[in-house]
């Protein structure tokens, strides 16, 4: 069957009315991925058998009149920094590239609780680290729109993935725009919801204080039911919200946007933003408008600074989480050493990508005594900063709205040689991860050279419902098509 | 902010990872230009900020209960070397 | 020549009396199986968090309030890195610049002087593995079960001046820890360990010189013999004017060959990059929960030991040796209770249990089976030197003393009609011994003491046949 462009509601409609089981719905998705994964190169596990089984346990169920869990039957694929119990999680690096968990994350469990159908584990930049998949140890994932550029990172597997049709939704990771960018270079909405909603139990910690599972989908409310299957409360992650969550997102996103107001910070649309961009994004800002929303320009200058906190903080961060790859207990073991020194240090030179390697000696070396002061610590001051500045907008403004990305979508290898180019394509997208703090990347439309390009609206805490209305307000009056033709590319 | 390669080795160690002197001397240079990038904090007016703000919800704690891990079975499954129940290492002398 | 004083300061990690470990539910059971007590959150596995486990909190409070600090209601977890083969993490959940206590003391009384020693700051902390060496074999290795039960680690002033001041703090600090409920600070256990701090200086002088970390000692006698040798090695160097020589540097002490080693200096000094933990939110504590767990607090050694030498009419030296363990303290109070009878419980414990308990880990009997045994020495029905028999079969039975005294045929004979019979027949086949005695040669009621008491094969009450003799010699 053809499962190119079914939406979540499509497949619950489907499975309940009995127009298609869940495993003629799975060997669809399976089929697609086998047609057109091997140019892609999105997955780096594809989990056939258990996934058939699983969809059959749920065609039982169904046809027993049994319940089922909030995403019974539809399947899902997930960032492989996400443990799964007994299905190798790699973080794409060779450091794990022979991992299996002995237990599930967070949201698996809940997953798994749901009765989703899980297809497999997804490409990404080695230890979420980079902003093009290109730091993946085993691949490069190719951005589907274009396969000669990449999808953008860290999530980039998940991005392709979802845009492709290899799944109605796909989960990814974001601490520093790991979902917007990807989204916004794949033409999706991608969802980096408030710190503390989805849990990071079992997420492979990259910068802890910043990483936030999140979503991708087509629609923002693939993107929105896609979320509210994973969030909640966890009491293994202390750092997870204990109420105070929104339901039925569908519902709510539908009430319109009148009379809600949009800030527009002049500092995210300066130097270096890329005209095309900065169009559209102004276009979808007057499209929102004559929506009824009422659109203002103020003054948010946090984006050259935030982006030197965010690599401080991220790196430091990953240098202490990155710090028990060893070659001890699991992960990548070198062959030859005669001490327990030489052990250490060789299986993580040789298990590290360079990327990985750089953010680590970053790290330390902003920690390190003698540079505490003059960097991690002011960088911490900043962040609170940045946390008061938002907050105050937030009095104002019920959205604050900037492009994701400075740049297109770019071609493979343009910015390897340069790791601070690269760096500055977080540059919009990083600041709600110091501040934690929701934030979505949406669809504005396309280049002259039909190459997507996304704008990201960002909310207060919690206020998910409401970015949710702006995100499927401007989709509706945009009606993008957002399937990329695939099979005809090549 | 000028990085030398010494101070890049010494990062190295401290980071359990090996640098061949040419691999130092890139590093060295990458980290100058990233660092440089970096001082823009500098130029920041942080005075009268607190690097903590306890606002946020405070620390849940845990019930003082022993519950053994259910999957010890796979628990060290990915372990490479054991002698027993015991993880294997070369000689370490303290 | 110039007259030399130590400054020494202690760091002294103590784990807490929980059941489960401080971030993961695994048990903290000892003796385990290596490996067994643990899952993927305490050996570092790839996403995994730490949940902090209240009763940690609840006991830092608690030793914080023990001794005299100030609880930081709010508080917060750091990050310690470093590599080593202990550490599944490479880094310990440790606090760095907000403890959860600061600010205490404890008051010493060394040969009547009253010391203070200041306690700067009490934080919570994971403990690390065990590595396992091997003897002529090429490995070590590992086992995690320690990995994570909890620690506090608590430091003090360098306001101790000798060996003996750091041994009688530790000594203290390890009865109320024990009193409270804290730890069961069993040093040979590595429950509670210690790290010396030890500097030299020239009597009178107000200036701290360098200091040398002795690390982890885990007995009071090896640390007292270690004090005496570092402050020894350190006066040297002073004394002949080599102060230089002293060097920061962290040295390690070697039990079988008495000295102490380097291990490494201040250039390899650990940078262990501290940072915030974000794994945990502070950690805020309601200050009605800080009272409510101070007021938990059972009787500390120092009130006990005031109460005890006021209610009992005990001397100081006695009840300093009944307080030294708790539950030796708890077993005297409740023989006391039983009994009614201090002095005798005083003695027997501190001459008969505290023997045993060289050798035993258990005090062996009942406390209901020594003031049994007190009470029936105090009515005659045995003699002393057959309680000490009786208290010798207690230690390996669980009858009770009337039982064992029965059973050994160790009742006295008091009853007057038995005595004189037997006194009658002594006298009257020592008619000599009589006839010395009316002469005046006293010494002969001893000899004829002795030949009752042996006719009644011992068991003769000695007040009663001392009484019977007595009566008939003067007749």
């Amino acid at each position: 069957m053809d499962v190119s462009a079914l939406s979540i509601k499509d497949i619950q409609l489907g499975l309940q009315q009995k127009k298609f089981s869940d495993v003629e719905l799975v060997k669809g998705y399976l089929d697609r991925i086998r047609k057109y994964d091997k140019d892609i190169q999105s997955f780096i596990t594809l989990c056939e058998e258990t996934a058939l089984e699983k969809a059959g346990e749920v065609d039982r169920r169904i046809a027993n009149g049994e319940e089922l869990g909030f995403m019974a039957g539809v399947p899902v694929a997930l960032k492989d920094n996400m443990c799964t119990n007994g299905i190798k999680t790699t973080c794409a690096s060779k450091m794990l590239s022979d991992f299996v968990p002995p237990y599930d994350a967070g949201i698996v469990e809940k997953l798994r609780q749901g009765d989703a159908v899980i297809l497999g584990k997804l490409n990404m930049d080695e230890f979420a680290m980079g902003s093009s998949n290109e730091n993946s140890a085993f691949f490069k994932t190719k951005n589907p729109w274009d396969l000669e550029r990449v999808p953008g990172g860290s999530s980039g597997g998940s991005a392709a993935a979802a845009s492709a049709g290899f799944a109605p939704i796909t989960y990814g990771s974001d601490t520093g725009g790991s979902i917007r960018m990807p989204a916004s270079f794949c033409g999706l909405v991608g969802v980096k919801p408030t710190y503390g909603t989805v849990s990071r139990y079992g997420l492979i910690a990259f910068g802890s204080s910043l990483d936030q599972i999140g979503t991708f989908g087509r629609r923002t409310e693939d993107a929105a039911y896609a979320l509210e299957a994973i969030q909640g409360f966890d009491p293994k992650d202390s750092t997870s919200l204990q109420k105070g969550y929104a339901t039925d997102y569908a519902t709510s996103m539908k009430s319109g946007i009148k009379g809600l107001k949009i800030g527009i910070p002049r500092e995210f649309f300066q130097e270096g933003l890329h005209p095309e961009v900065k169009d559209s994004v102004l276009k979808a800002v007057s499209l929102l408008e004559r929506q009824g929303a009422l659109v203002e320009e103020f003054s948010l200058p946090i984006t050259d600074s935030g982006l030197s906190a965010y690599y401080i903080i991220s790196s430091a961060e990953a240098s202490s989480n990155l710090g028990r790859y060893d070659g001890v207990r699991y992960g990548y073991r070198t062959t030859e050493f005669s001490s327990y020194e030489e052990l250490v240090i060789k299986s993580r030179t040789e298990g590290f990508g360079d990327e990985v390697k750089r953010r680590i000696m970053l790290g330390t070396y902003v920690l390190s005594s003698g540079y505490y002061e003059a960097y991690y610590k002011k960088a911490m001051l900043f962040r609170q900063k940045v946390k008061k500045l938002y907050q105050s907008a937030f009095e104002k403004y019920d959205t604050v709205i900037s492009p994701t990305v400075p740049v297109l979508p770019f071609k493979l290898g343009e910015k390897t040689a340069d790791p601070l180019a690269m760096y500055l394509a977080d540059t919009y997208t990083v600041n709600v991860n110091i501040a934690g703090i929701p934030a979505i990347s949406v669809p504005s439309g396309f280049s002259q050279t039909g190459l997507p390009i996304g704008i990201q609206l960002m909310g207060n805490y919690r206020s998910e419902e409401t970015l949710f209305k702006f995100a499927y307000s401007l989709e509706q009056e945009l009606a993008l098509d957002l399937v990329p033709k695939i099979g005809e590319v090549k | 902010m000028k990085v030398t390669k010494e101070e890049v080795a010494y990062i190295a160690k401290l980071s359990n990872l090996m640098l061949t002197p040419e691999q130092a001397e890139k590093q060295a240079e990458e980290f100058s230009n990233i660092l440089n990038h970096f001082d823009t904090i500098n130029q920041e007016n942080l005075t009268g900020i607190e690097m903590y703000s306890f606002e946020d919800e405070p620390l849940r704690l845990r019930k003082d209960e022993a519950i053994p891990f259910k999957n010890s079975d796979e628990l060290y499954a990915n372990t490479k070397s054991m002698q027993e129940t015991a993880i294997k290492i070369p000689k370490v002398v303290e | 020549m110039a007259v030399y004083e130590t400054v020494i300061g202690l760091e002294i990690h103590v784990e807490l009396d929980t059941k489960s470990k401080i971030f993961c539910s695994c048990s903290t059971k000892f003796g385990a199986e290596p490996n067994k007590n643990t899952c993927p959150v305490c050996i570092g596995l790839p996403g995994v968090m730490p949940v902090l486990n209240e009763e940690v909190v609840k006991l830092a409070v608690k030793a914080g309030s023990a001794l005299n600090c100030k609880i930081n209601l709010i508080n917060k977890t750091d990050r310690k890195n470093y590599f080593y083969p202990d550490l599944p993490k490479a880094y310990q959940i440790s606090q760095f610049d907000l403890p959860i206590c600061s600010g205490g003391f404890i008051d010493l009384d060394i040969e009547d002087r009253a010391r203070k020693i200041g306690i700067t700051r009490i934080h919570i902390e994971e403990d690390a593995g065990k590595l396992i060496h091997l003897e002529d074999s090429e490995y070590t290795l590992i086992d995690y079960n320690r990995g994570g039960v909890p620690l506090i680690e608590i430091v003090t002033e360098p306001d101790m001046r000798s060996a003996d001041e750091a041994v009688a703090f530790l000594k203290k600090l390890r009865a109320i820890l024990i009193y409270s409920g804290i730890s069961d600070c069993k040093m040979e256990q590595g429950s509670m360990r210690c790290d010396v701090n030890i500097s030299v200086r020239e009597y009178g002088s107000q200036e701290l010189n360098t200091k040398v970390e002795i690390k982890n000692m885990n007995s009071l006698k090896e640390v007292h013999k270690a004090i005496l040798k570092e402050e020894n090695r350190q006066m040297q160097f002073y004394h002949y004017g080599e102060g230089h020589k002293v060097v920061q540097e962290t040295r390690r002490w070697d039990a079988s060959k008495g000295r102490t080693v380097t291990m490494r200096s201040k250039e390899d000094a650990h940078d262990y990059r501290y940072f915030p933990e974000p794994d945990l939110p502070p950690v805020i504590i309601a200050s009605e929960t800080a009272e409510a767990i101070k007021n938990t607090l059972p009787e500390l050694p120092d009130a006990k030991r005031k109460r005890m030498i006021e209610k009992y009419r005990l001397t100081e030296q006695e009840v300093d040796i009944l307080i030294e363990e708790k539950y030796v303290a708890d077993f005297y109070e409740e023989t006391v209770q039983l009994s009614n009878e201090p002095k005798e419980a005083s003695n027997w414990i501190i001459t008969e249990v505290l023997r045993v308990l060289k050798t035993e880990k258990e005090i062996p009997l009942t406390t209901r089976q020594l003031s049994d045994l007190i009470l029936e020495i105090k009515k005659g029905t045995i003699s002393r030197t057959a309680g000490k028999e009786v208290f010798e079969a207690l230690i390996t039975s669980e009858a009770s003393v009337e039982k064992i005294i029965a059973a050994k045929g160790f009742q006295q004979i008091s009853a007057k009609d038995e005595i004189e019979a037997i006194v009658d027949q002594v006298l009257s086949s020592n008619p000599q011994a009589i006839e010395d005695f009316a002469s005046g040669k006293t010494q002969s009621f001893g000899f004829l003491m002795g030949q009752c008491m042996k006719a009644s094969k011992g068991k003769g009450n000695p007040g009663v046949v001392k009484e019977i003799l007595e009566q008939k010699l003067r007749r």
